[in-house]
């Protein structure tokens, strides 16, 4: 399945947005850098709606208590429920559990037309 | 959780409405609308940390559409929530601000404040859905007032509980007495919500991790200060529902006090019951926030409980922590899915409606 779902400048970098293939409920991402990425719009936690989530960062994990490094500022996709984080840019897997992640799509251009595609 | 919405009646009893100090107003007298209005006042508030949801203490995609906070709005409630998820019932449990409660001193604008929430309650939710049902806020460091207010609204149709903080003085306490024999005489059952501050008479852990984690702490403090205080044995006909701390810590929880009540029965010969048969005939706990167990974990609690009446579901909507009744829970058979839905909390609340209609599936 393959399908245009907007153009590159309906989604400026940093942001997200709901849309569909076909009958599949997409939530487009676009990184900080300009990158494009699409994912199921289901968290796989309790399956609210990831478009309606939070692009942040994350504090990354550190050895040391009392210790904060906010890392990844516009590539986390944070659920609008219970918050599980997840890497837009290592395929929508969980910060917590690297082996969960959200459903992934391929993602190209023609000109300025995105198309959204499942994958092969 | 099959990934299909499952049609079954779901009675929730954990909806959290909102009022905005504004939309209090209209429900007082003065000087309390001119000490809100003159001076900005809103209650003090405790927790030191902010609530890492990704939106706050809110489910971030529950804020009201026009920019109102999560819980104001009935018609938005009613398309996210109860159209959505198909709710048979709903219990209002309040958002925590203002909560008459949990007031330090000024217990007259306490009393006040219960009084105009109550209204506002009734007014804007109970009589506009015949879903929702309430619960009767009060001001209980003056248990005499909190008594007028119960004889005031209580008798009201959908009003099911009386909504108690849990504060620094543990509810057993022969103080609050006269508003268990006040709910009882208009057949209230007694709610306590997790709430700040959450630990009696401690101060808060250091992260908000640990707080969230520990809720059941000041559960088990308030069960069994109401068990062997005798409450159960003095209003018979009482019942206590523990919202939002899980219920996993109860089956330990139950052994513990029996243990306990055989050795050291006799500092308290009012109470006349194993514990654990107090629990199962008189309280009842919610499964929010899940603590996410396989279908045969989830079996064995119940199988310790010896009892499949005690847990209830409840989705505490809007806030972060929602469960979803779709999916929080794992399958867990008809029979057990139709009690812990449904069944155990309309058994619980004698003002609740009886089913009308068949289950369909
Ligand atoms: S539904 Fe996404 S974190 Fe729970």
């Amino acid at each position: 399945m393959k399908e245009v779902v907007c153009k590159k400048e309906e989604l400026s970098p940093g942001n997200i947005m709901s849309t569909n293939l076909g009958p599949i409920p997409i939530v487009l991402c676009r990184t900080p850098d300009g990158e494009f990425y699409a994912f199921t719009d289901k968290c796989v936690h309790q399956g609210a709606a990831m478009s309606e989530g939070v692009v942040c960062g994350a504090p990354a994990p550190t050895d040391t208590p009392g210790e904060y490094h906010y890392v990844k500022e516009g590539e986390i996709l944070r659920c609008p429920w219970h918050g599980i984080e997840y890497d837009i840019k290592n395929e929508g897997r969980m910060l917590v559990d690297p082996n969960r992640k959200l459903g992934n799509f391929n993602v190209s251009f023609e000109g300025d037309d995105v198309i959204v595609s499942t994958r092969k | 959780m099959a990934e299909s919405k499952k049609k079954r009646p779901i009675i929730d009893m954990d909806i959290h409405e909102r009022v905005t100090y504004d939309e209090l107003l209209p429900y007082l007298d003065n000087p309390w609308q001119r000490y809100i209005k003159d001076t900005n006042w809103v209650q003090e508030k405790h927790l030191p940390y902010p609530i890492l949801g990704a939106a706050g203490l809110d489910r971030a995609d529950a804020k009201v559409p026009d920019g109102r906070p999560a819980g104001n709005d009935l018609s938005f409630m009613q398309q996210q929530l109860l159209d959505d998820v198909g709710h048979e019932a709903g219990i209002l449990t309040g958002a925590g601000d203002p909560s008459p409660s949990s007031m330090n001193g000024w217990y007259e604008m306490a009393v006040a404040l219960a009084t105009a929430y109550n209204d506002w309650q009734i007014e804007n939710w109970l009589e506009k859905d015949d879903r929702l049902y309430g619960s009767v806020h009060i001001a209980a460091q003056d248990p005499a007032s909190a008594v007028r207010e119960i004889e005031r609204v209580g008798s009201h149709p959908k009003m099911v509980q009386v909504l108690l903080p849990i504060d620094d003085r543990p509810w057993g306490d022969p103080y609050y007495h006269p508003i268990f024999e006040a709910a009882e005489r208009h057949n209230l059952m007694i709610g306590m919500h997790h709430q700040e501050p959450p630990n009696y008479y401690g101060k808060f852990p250091r992260y908000f991790v640990e707080w969230h984690s520990v809720m059941p702490n000041t559960h088990m403090i308030q069960i069994s200060s109401m068990i062997f205080n005798g409450v159960f044995e003095k209003y018979p006909n009482l019942k206590l529902a523990m919202i939002e701390a899980g219920f996993t810590y109860i089956p330990a929880f139950m052994k513990k006090m029996d243990q306990q009540y055989k050795v050291l029965r006799h500092e308290v010969p009012w109470v006349k019951r194993m514990p654990s048969d107090t629990v199962k005939d008189h309280v009842r706990v919610t499964t929010q926030p899940v603590d996410e167990l396989t279908k045969d974990e989830f079996l064995k609690f119940i199988e310790l409980m010896d009892s499949d009446e005690i847990v209830c579901f409840s989705t505490d909507y809007p806030h972060w922590d929602y469960d979803s009744p779709f999916r929080a829970l794992p399958p867990l058979g008809e029979e057990l899915e139709q009690k812990i839905f449904a069944e155990n909390a309309r058994n619980l609340y004698p003002k609740l409606p009886t089913k009308v209609g068949k289950v369909t599936q």
